[in-house]
């Protein structure tokens, strides 16, 4: 009697941390995807792509609802996430000093989070291409 | 019957061994994925090579400011940056070095082997690295990432030209992996 009783444990032990392993190892993958660092990077680098593709008196808007996310959780303002300055853009939705990429177009550009009428963000960011830097 | 605990318990052992294997090959694999920074000098390349075709020539006829009476104006290439709108300051990281390079030439559709006139600007020691033969090794990877851009165009004497342009973004420390 004994003796099964100590099977069973060795079985449920061994059953716990198969599920605590697997569970890690998907946590870990979802977590890699969608980590502050990577999609930084991504959005820094896709506005200063169609910055650069882009003439003045465009209008662009952008899906950032998963940087959104991430802002909420790290207690960030999602309408700080996106910072452009002379021919930077910088993308934060975290305490760190995020990425920055250079565009090459000499385009004024301004970047605004949206907001609904209840005043929250929609997740969507929302790029204006004023005028080059020379003013035509 | 036989005592199978001693075989039970090498048995988890062993599991556990190929479980820690599964996870480490799973780790590498999601580093070497997302380790590396994404690479986007190629796309960058062609819209720089397509923003200098914009700029050179607007619905099949060249820009007349290529042009003065003599011929071509050789003083363009000195303007050709600032008039196109273009700007080369880069990230900290990469100090005072330019990170662009684009170079125009202009062939007659009689003779395609020697241009006529060409121009250049931006960082021209990036030139090389698009006559390297590219590999799939980390060295390689680091070097600039070039278009080349062809397409004929009028001058406004409807005389046609080839135009080749080559566009080269360097910037390894943002796309590829040091």
């Amino acid at each position: 009697m004994k003796k099964k009783g100590t099977i069973l444990v060795e079985n449920i032990v061994f059953i716990i941390l198969n599920v605590l392993f697997l569970s890690i190892l998907i946590l870990f993958l979802l977590k890699q995807g969608s980590g502050t660092l990577v999609l930084e990077q991504v959005y820094s680098k896709e506005i200063a792509m169609f910055v650069d593709s882009s003439i003045s008196g465009m209008e662009v808007k952008l899906d950032m609802e998963k940087g959104k996310k991430l802002t909420e959780k790290s207690g960030v303002d999602f309408g700080n996430a996106v910072i452009i300055t002379g021919n930077f853009v910088t993308v934060k939705f975290g305490e760190g000093k995020g990425y920055t990429y250079a565009f090459f177009n000499d385009v004024v550009v301004s970047a605004n989070a949206e907001k609904d009428n209840m005043g929250e963000y929609t997740g969507m960011y929302v790029f204006r291409i004023k005028e080059d830097r020379r003013g035509t | 019957m036989r005592d199978k605990r001693g075989t039970d318990k090498i048995l988890s052992i062993y599991w556990f061994v190929v479980l820690t294997l599964i996870g480490g090959g799973v780790f590498a694999m999601v580093y070497v994925f997302y380790g590396p920074p994404y690479d986007v000098r190629e796309i960058e390349s062609e819209i720089f090579a397509g923003r200098i075709a914009d700029c050179l020539s607007r619905q099949g006829t060249l820009n007349p400011n290529l042009f003065v009476e003599e011929g071509f104006n050789q003083e363009i290439g000195n303007t050709f940056s600032e008039d196109c709108n273009f700007n080369f300051n880069v990230e900290e990281g990469y100090g005072d070095e330019i990170q662009y390079f684009y170079k125009v030439e202009f062939y007659e559709v009689t003779d395609l082997e020697y241009p006529v006139f060409s121009f250049y600007g931006g960082n021209n020691n990036w030139e090389m690295d698009c006559y390297i033969k590219k590999e799939n090794s980390k060295e390689y990877r680091k070097l600039a990432k070039c278009t080349e851009k062809r397409f004929y165009a009028l001058d406004e004497d409807k005389n046609q030209h080839l135009i080749k342009i080559l566009s080269v973004i360097g910037k390894s420390e943002k796309n590829a992996k040091q």
